[in-house]
């Protein structure tokens, strides 16, 4: 019964893109957009990243969640692909590179993704131990499903006076990027 | 049935929810109104007679209708329960313009026009009527002046909190009124068709900050330009819908380097967006974001030769107003998503947050 629904429902879908192309619908569909926001906190870096697969991607997309095909994404595939898109990106501080936590992630249903709407949430962490006073630069590199995305990479402001977001460098479609900042131990 | 009904309902049954995209620091869910909090007279007094307005439009309503547009004020779920997509793919709440009749809906719209400037009316009709014209050029009935969508949330006062919304395709509009305080952030604008003939007229609902920015880059000479200029691409909105709670590090020139006629017109150009509400409201805002003029950056991303292909910022200490044309129609001029954020008092948060 679930495959006849989800055969119908794709069915659906694929004459509803025949019929509205995506000039009609004017929203990003056959992209896959990554927009990387990266918080910097004395003793921490978080980066929280949302994907939303255009609706002609999706299929691609879910293809590396939905493993085992049913039709749901469990909290253990979701934990996998924070692990393939963890492989895919490339973070260092001081040209070290930074080991990246899953704290935080929010799947939306797989119809949701299949229609273009559904935007993946995930949040990596990397805990630094308190940062030494001074200037320091953390590159970034995302080579996740490069053919298709288009990124956003951006420094958050610092909710902390201690930290100072003094530069920000990017390539040109900002799959790579550098952030300088300072950190200062802030009296009493 | 015909194919396009098929599809329209096929379309219906994808009805998603916005909200999910939410940004973790989100506008917390406690209320209460901060009495401590400075107030201004005039928007007092517009904030009367927008309650005016909301009164009546619920007196047009049956019980069934009324107590579908109306949500409690601390319904954050609803609060934040907007986008740019056609209504069909994310359902808003509230009552839907087509499902009114036409003492509701002139009511509706008499709120509407009471809420905004003239100018952010007619703005907010030129971008329904646009998408007016996108379901006439195209068929298709996801698209069109019926598929706007009204909703408030708080009974109408004006003393306690309370906030209209209204949108659909391309338009999320967010009035929150506190007494003698009032905001539009956040709130989203859009159009496609970005330019149409209507009646024999061109008609252009995002021409004014069009224009605006193209002149106010072109003003810049080669050392400011350099300073404004990103240097890479910027596809989309970096603090759109979904986005609330999040700030970026300002980018591109400082306010204090731009001359005092630039300033001007960078202030100008900001009130594209400030000035879609009540003029009381908007002025207020203008005036706030006058002083901190020489914190507020300006950012261009894209070419410099023709009006309407580039990205811009502008971002303040209480302001973020970002201008994306989207590529991927083939001409960026006809396709352009913007949203307006206050970072410090998204949905006058300050002002009723315990």
């Amino acid at each position: 019964m679930v495959e006849a629904v989800t055969t119908t429902f794709r069915g659906l879908l694929l004459l509803t893109l025949l019929v509205f192309p995506p000039a009609v619908f004017g929203h990003r569909l056959d992209e896959y957009l990554q927009a990387t926001l990266v918080v910097i906190e004395p003793d921490r870096v978080r980066l929280q990243i949302n994907l939303t697969p255009g609706v002609t991607v999706a299929e691609q997309v879910l293809a590396q969640i939905d493993g085992d095909r049913d039709g749901a994404i469990s909290r253990k595939e979701g934990a996998a692909y924070a692990d393939l898109l963890k492989r895919d990106l490339i973070v260092r501080l001081h040209q070290q590179n930074v080991v990246l936590k899953l704290t935080g992630s929010d799947f939306p249903k797989p119809a949701e993704l299949r229609a273009g709407l559904g935007i993946i949430q995930m949040e990596l962490t990397s805990t630094l131990g308190l940062l030494a006073a001074g200037v320091h630069t953390l590159t970034f590199e995302n080579r996740h499903q490069p053919t298709v995305s288009v990124y956003l990479f951006n420094a958050a402001k610092p909710k902390s006076g201690s930290v100072q977001i003094t530069t920000q460098k990017r390539n040109q479609n900002q799959s790579a990027g550098e952030i300088e900042f300072t950190y200062e131990r802030l009296r009493g | 049935m015909n194919i396009l009904t098929l599809l329209a309902i096929t379309v219906s049954m994808l009805s998603f929810v916005a909200t999910r995209l939410q940004a973790q620091d989100a506008t917390p869910a406690t209320s209460g109104r901060n009495k401590a909090s400075p107030s201004n007279p005039a928007v007092g007094k517009a904030t009367g007679e927008i309650a005016a307005a909301a009164k009546k439009f619920l007196a047009t309503l049956d019980d069934a209708k009324r107590g579908r547009v109306v949500y409690d004020f601390t319904d954050d779920a609803q609060r934040r329960h907007w986008s740019n997509f056609p209504t069909t793919f994310v359902k808003r709440g509230g009552l839907r313009m087509g499902d009114l009749t036409q003492p509701q809906r002139d009511a509706a719209m008499a709120l509407l026009a009471a809420a905004l400037s003239p100018q952010g009316y007619e703005k907010t009709l030129q971008i329904v009527e646009g998408d007016e014209i996108l379901r006439k050029t195209e068929g298709e009935t996801i698209f069109g002046r019926d598929e706007y969508y009204i909703s408030l949330l708080g009974q109408p006062s004006t003393i306690e909190p309370w906030m209209i919304q209204f949108g659909g395709h391309h338009l999320g509009l967010n009035v929150t009124l506190v007494g003698a305080q009032g905001t539009l952030a956040p709130s989203h604008t859009g159009a496609q068709p970005a330019i149409y003939e209507l009646e024999g007229k061109t008609v252009r609902p995002l021409g004014r900050e069009t224009e605006k920015a193209f002149a106010l880059m072109n003003s810049l000479d080669e050392a400011q330009r350099k300073q404004a200029t990103l240097r890479f691409q910027v596809r989309d909105l970096v603090l759109g819908p979904g986005r609330d709670g999040q700030t970026i590090q300002p980018e591109g020139i400082k306010g204090s380097d731009l001359t005092e006629v630039q300033r001007e017109m960078l202030l100008d150009l900001a009130s594209e967006w400030i000035g879609i509400t009540h003029e009381a409201v908007g002025k207020a805002k203008i005036d706030e974001m006058k002083k901190d003029i020489a914190e507020t950056w300006f950012a261009w991303s894209g070419p410099t030769d023709k009006a309407g292909t580039a990205y811009f910022r502008i971002q303040g200490p209480t302001v973020i107003i970002e201008y994306a044309p989207q590529r991927m129609d083939g001409d960026p001029t006809q396709h352009i998503h913007t949203i307006y954020r206050d970072p410090t008092n998204d949905y006058g948060a300050k002002w009723w947050k315990q």
